[in-house]
C-alpha cells in the first residue's frame, strides 16, 4: 500500500500514474478481512446486505431562505414532490448565533437561509408539519444546542415528546475551526457544548442523530479527498473520546453519530473515499473504542454533490456535473443525498431548479438499475487499490494529528487551516495553468452562453423579521426571561450540561443572540487561532 | 515606484465565513510581490476603510459571498468618502448576479469579479488600479500630518518607509512611551495588543501600533496578517495601526522602522506598541528603538518549559503569560518566576476570556 505523506501538497495526487490496474494491485487484500460481503464487518462494501434493493437512500434537499413562512412553504412543496426528509438551511446571522436585529446581521437576514432568532420563528417554520412524521436535519453548528432546544420546545407544544423526534443536528463544531469559520467559542468549550448535546440526546432522544460529522465544508474549502476523509474521521474520533470522558457508554451514544461527505468530480476517487471511510470507522469503533453492537461499527453517511464544482458560466452544464456526482454517491452506498441545483453558484436555488436536482436522484433510483445490486464496483482492481490508498493516506494524516496532541492540539497549531489553504492554492494554480480543465470556464468557453433566472430575496424580509423580533422582546415576560438566562449562565459556569437550561430559556422567549452572549461570558469568544 | 511593493487590503465584511477565495488571492498577490494586508473575518465597512486609510492602501478588495453586496458596498463607499480617501479604488469579489454589476460600478466600485475569474486577471487589474491611484505629494502629506490628518499620516509613513523623505523633513519631538512586544509565533501577541490598545484608548490615551511581519524571502511580497487580530469595533482616531514588512532580512524590523516610530511619536501618540516577529535578529534590533520590552509567553504542555532563546529572557523588562485559559498556566508561571527572579513583573492574561487585560494595561501605563 502506498504511504506517501499526503499533507505535503507536492505529493497530493493529481492524476493516476498507471495506465491500468490488475490483480497485482490488489494482491495484499484478504476478502474476509478487508472487504467482506455487504452488511458484514468492516463494511467496506456497505452497511446493509441488500443496500438499495431493500430501501433507496433518503432524498434530502437542503432548503431555507427568507422568513420562516417562506421556508415553511418550500418544505411543504418538497414533501408534496415526494421528498422524504426535511433539511433546514439557516441564514448567516443565525449560523453565527446572532439575532436578526444585531448590527453585524445587516443585509444578511434571510439571504442564505432562513432567519430563526426565537422560539416563535421556529414555531412558524414548522407550522402544519407533523414532527413525529418527518425526519428533520438542521445545518447549524456554534448555536446548534440552542436550535435543538427550540425544536424540542416546538415539538412539545405539538404534543410530540423528544423521544419521538427523528432527525439530525449538524452540530460539528470542529470542522468550523478547520474550514467553515462559523465558530464562536474557543475549541475546548465548543466541544464541551457538543458533548452536552450528545449526552442529552443519548438519554432523551434515541432517534436523533446528535452530530453529523462533516467533511463537506473541509473539502469545499480546498482540502484534497484524502484530507477530507482523514480530518472528518479524526473529528469523529475526537467526539467519541470526549463522550467517553463524560462517562457515556460507547454503545449508547455512537449509534447516533453520522457523517456527511462531499462528492466531488473525481468519480472513482470519491467512491473509494467513502468505502475507505466505512472500513476505517468500523475498525476504530470496534477495536479502539470497544463498541460491541454491530450497528455502532457502521459509518452511516449523508452526501452532497460538490458546490464548489458548479460554474457560473454555462450554468445548465451543472445539471450534468451533479448527475455524475450523485451517481458516484449512490455507487459508494450513502444513506442520504442532497443534489445541488444548477443555479447555486449564482444564488439560492429557484423552485424549478430544486425540482430538477431532486429529479436527478429519482432518475438514478428508478431508471438506471444501479440499485439492483449492493456495491456493484466491489472487486474492481482499480477501486480496491484506490480504497486501500485512501485508507493509507488517512492513516498517515492521523499520525500527524496525533503528534500535535490530537484534533484540538492540531487546531491550536493551525495545522488544519494551513493544510487546507496549501491544497486550495495548489488547485487554484492548476486551474490558472490550464492543467485542471473546467468546461465552459477555461475550456470550451462561450462568450454568450444562455443565462438562467435566479432567485432574489427582497430587503422586506429583513425589515419584517427585525420588527417582529423587537416586538417579541417587548412582549415577553421580562422576569421569567431574565431568570432563565441567569440559570443558563450559572449552569455554564458550573460546567453542568446546559441543554435543560437552553430549553427553559427558549420557552421564556430568550433569543439565539442572548443565549450565545450569556455562554460567551463564561466560555469566551475565539479569534480563529494561529493560522488565518 | 516599481521598486516598492503595491500595498493592498483584502477584506471580509459581515458574517460570511467563505474565505477560500480570499486566502488564495492573498497568497497569489504576495507571490506577485505585493504587500497584502488581510483583515480576517467579520469586519465592518468602517473598520475596513479605516484600515485602508491607516495602512495607505493602493487598492481595497472586498470579498462578499453572502449576497449582501447591495447593502454593504454603499456603506464601504460612504466610509471611504468620510475618511477622505476617495483616491483608493475599491474592488468587489463574490457572487454577484450579472444584472447587478452595473449598479455596483455606478455607485463607485472600480471592478467586480465573480467566481471563476482568473487570479492572473485579478492581479493585473489591481496593478493597473494601483498605478493610476493619485497619492498625496510629499509636501501635501507633510502639511496634512502637521494639521493632524490621519489619512496624510498614513501616506507620509509610506514616504518614510520608501526612503523618499531623506532629510527634507524631520518630525517634531514627541513624548510617547515606546514598548516592544515580542514573543514566539503563536503566543497571541496581536490579539493581546488589540485588547491592550482598546483598554488604553478607553482610558483616554492615544495609541499607535507598529506591526512588523516577515516578507516572503522568495518573492519580496509580504502577507501582513497581524492586523486582523488587533482590530476591534469602531476605534476612531485614537487607535492607529500600521503594518510594516520586515524587508529582505527575515526577522529584522525592516527599513526605517525607527523613523516610522519617530513620526508617530511626533504626531502626538501617547503610547507606541511595536510588535515584532519574535525571531532572530529582531530580538536584539528591537532594543534600539523601544524604551521597554515586553515578552509574551503561553502555557506549555509537558514537564519542562522551553522558554524562548536566552537572549530575549535577559533583555525583557516585563512578561505576560497569555492564553491562561489553557492548561499549564500555573506551572509556566512558577517556572518563569524561578527563571527570571522577582524583580521583573509577570502578568497573566487570557485574551479569549478578556481576563487580565486591565492589569496588563496598567503595567504598561505605570
Amino acid at each position: 500500500m502506498a504511504t506517501k505523506p499526503i499533507s505535503d501538497p507536492q505529493a497530493a495526487p493529481v492524476a493516476n500514474d498507471k495506465p491500468f490496474y490488475g490483480p497485482q494491485d490488489v494482491a495484499g487484500i484478504d476478502y474476509a478481512r478487508d472487504l467482506a460481503n455487504p452488511g458484514e464487518f468492516p463494511f467496506t462494501r456497505g452497511i446493509h446486505p441488500e443496500m438499495y434493493r431493500q430501501r433507496t437512500w433518503t432524498m434530502r434537499q437542503f432548503a431555507g431562505f427568507g422568513s420562516a413562512e417562506d421556508t415553511n412553504e418550500r418544505f411543504k412543496y418538497l414533501l408534496g414532490q415526494g421528498q422524504t426528509g426535511l433539511s433546514t438551511a439557516f441564514d448567516l446571522p443565525t449560523l453565527m448565533g446572532r439575532d436578526s436585529d444585531d448590527p453585524l446581521s445587516l443585509g444578511e437576514v434571510g439571504k442564505c437561509g432562513v432567519a430563526v432568532s426565537s422560539l416563535d420563528d421556529m414555531r412558524r417554520l414548522f407550522d402544519g408539519i407533523a414532527l413525529d412524521q418527518v425526519s428533520t436535519s438542521m445545518t447549524i453548528n456554534a448555536p446548534a444546542a440552542i436550535l435543538l432546544a427550540f425544536y424540542i420546545a416546538v415539538a412539545e407544544e405539538k404534543g410530540v415528546s423528544p423521544d419521538k423526534l427523528r432527525g439530525t443536528l449538524q452540530n460539528d463544531i470542529l470542522k468550523e475551526f478547520h474550514a467553515q469559520n462559523e465558530y464562536v467559542f474557543p475549541p475546548r468549550p465548543s466541544v464541551k457544548l457538543v458533548t452536552d448535546t450528545i449526552e442529552y440526546g443519548t438519554h432523551h432522544m434515541p432517534q436523533w442523530n446528535t452530530v453529523s460529522i462533516s467533511g463537506y465544508h473541509i473539502r469545499e474549502a480546498g482540502a484534497s479527498a484524502a484530507q477530507e476523509l482523514a480530518f472528518t474521521l479524526a473529528d469523529g474520533m475526537s467526539y467519541v473520546e470526549h463522550a467517553l470522558e463524560r462517562g457515556l457508554d460507547v454503545d449508547e451514544f455512537s449509534k447516533r453519530l453520522s457523517f456527511f461527505f462531499d462528492v466531488h468530480n473525481d468519480f472513482f476517487e470519491e467512491i473509494a473515499k467513502i468505502r475507505a471511510a466505512r472500513r476505517i470507522w468500523a475498525k476504530v469503533m470496534r477495536d479502539k473504542y470497544g463498541a460491541k453492537l454491530e450497528r455502532n461499527w457502521w459509518m452511516r453517511c449523508h452526501a452532497q454533490t460538490a458546490g464548489v464544482t458548479l460554474t457560473e458560466q454555462q450554468p445548465t452544464n451543472n445539471v450534468v456535473r451533479v448527475a455524475y456526482q450523485a451517481l458516484a454517491a449512490v455507487l459508494a452506498g450513502v444513506q442520504s443525498l442532497h443534489t445541488n441545483s444548477m443555479d447555486e453558484t449564482l444564488a439560492l436555488p429557484t423552485e424549478s431548479a430544486v425540482k430538477l436536482a431532486l429529479r436527478t436522484q429519482q432518475i438514478i433510483a428508478c431508471e438506471t438499475s444501479v440499485t439492483s445490486v449492493a456495491d456493484p464496483l466491489g472487486g474492481s482492481w482499480f477501486i480496491e487499490n484506490k480504497t486501500n490508498e485512501m485508507e493509507a493516506e488517512a492513516n498517515a494524516i492521523f499520525r500527524e494529528i496525533d503528534d500535535l496532541g490530537g484534533v484540538i492540539g492540531a487546531i491550536e497549531h493551525g495545522y488544519f487551516r494551513r493544510s487546507i489553504a496549501d491544497s486550495a492554492i495548489k488547485q487554484s494554480l492548476a486551474f490558472d495553468s490550464g492543467e485542471a480543465e473546467v468546461v465552459g470556464v477555461n475550456k470550451y468557453v462561450e462568450k454568450d452562453y444562455e443565462r438562467i433566472d435566479v432567485l432574489k430575496i427582497g430587503a422586506d424580509v429583513e425589515k419584517q423579521q427585525v420588527a417582529r423580533l423587537q416586538q417579541l422582546k417587548r412582549d415577553r415576560d421580562a422576569k421569567r426571561h431574565q431568570q432563565s438566562l441567569e440559570a443558563l449562565r450559572k449552569a455554564a459556569a458550573d460546567d453542568a450540561n446546559v441543554m435543560p437550561f437552553l430549553i427553559d430559556a427558549a420557552k421564556a422567549d430568550a433569543t439565539v443572540g442572548e443565549m450565545m452572549e450569556v455562554m460567551a461570558s463564561v466560555f469566551g469568544r475565539y479569534d480563529g487561532g494561529p493560522e488565518w | 515606484m516599481t521598486d516598492h511593493p503595491i500595498r493592498i487590503l483584502l477584506a471580509k465584511i459581515g458574517l460570511d465565513g467563505h474565505d477560500r477565495g480570499v486566502k488564495v488571492l492573498a497568497r497569489s498577490f504576495r507571490d506577485a510581490g505585493f504587500d497584502v494586508i488581510y483583515t480576517g473575518l467579520w469586519q465592518t465597512a468602517q473598520s475596513t476603510m479605516l484600515a485602508a486609510m491607516q495602512e495607505d492602501i493602493d487598492v481595497v478588495g472586498v470579498s462578499l459571498l453572502s449576497a449582501a453586496h447591495l447593502t454593504v458596498m454603499p456603506e464601504v463607499l460612504r466610509h471611504r468618502k468620510e475618511l477622505g480617501i476617495e483616491n483608493v479604488p475599491v474592488v468587489l469579489g463574490g457572487i454577484v448576479p450579472e444584472d447587478e454589476h452595473h449598479l455596483l460600478y455606478e455607485m463607485g466600485c472600480a471592478a467586480v469579479f465573480n467566481p471563476g475569474a482568473s487570479v492572473e486577471g485579478i492581479v493585473e487589474k489591481f496593478k493597473t488600479l494601483a498605478a493610476d491611484r493619485k497619492r498625496l505629494s510629499l509636501s501635501e502629506a507633510i502639511a496634512g500630518y502637521e494639521s493632524k490628518n490621519n489619512a496624510a499620516l498614513g501616506q507620509l509613513i509610506t514616504y518614510i518607509q520608501r526612503d523618499q523623505v531623506d532629510g527634507k523633513w524631520t518630525p517634531p519631538a514627541g513624548s510617547a512611551k515606546v514598548f516592544g512586544i515580542t514573543g514566539a509565533p503563536g503566543v497571541g501577541k496581536s490579539s493581546l495588543i488589540g485588547k491592550l490598545g482598546k483598554a488604553m484608548c478607553e482610558k483616554g490615551f492615544k495609541v499607535a501600533v507598529v506591526a512588523v511581519d516577515p516578507s516572503s524571502p522568495v518573492h519580496g511580497g509580504a502577507l501582513l496578517g497581524d492586523r486582523l487580530r488587533m482590530m476591534w469595533g469602531e476605534p476612531g482616531d485614537n487607535f492607529f495601526i500600521r503594518s510594516l514588512s520586515s524587508g529582505k532580512e527575515y526577522g529584522g524590523l525592516g527599513p526605517h522602522c525607527a523613523d516610522v516610530i519617530r513620526a508617530l511619536n511626533g504626531y502626538g501618540f501617547d503610547y507606541i506598541l511595536v510588535e515584532s516577529v519574535g525571531a532572530g535578529q529582531s530580538d536584539v534590533a528591537i532594543r534600539d528603538v523601544v524604551d521597554k520590552t515586553l515578552l509574551v509567553l503561553m502555557p506549555e504542555s509537558g514537564d519542562s518549559v522551553q522558554f524562548s532563546k536566552a537572549g530575549i529572557m535577559e533583555i525583557a523588562d516585563m512578561f505576560i503569560i497569555n492564553k491562561c485559559d489553557l492548561p499549564g498556566a500555573d506551572a509556566t508561571e512558577g517556572q518563569l518566576k524561578s527563571a527570571v527572579g522577582a524583580d521583573r513583573p509577570i502578568c497573566r492574561v487570557s485574551t479569549v476570556r478578556n481576563e487580565g487585560i486591565e492589569a496588563a494595561a496598567d503595567l504598561i501605563l505605570a
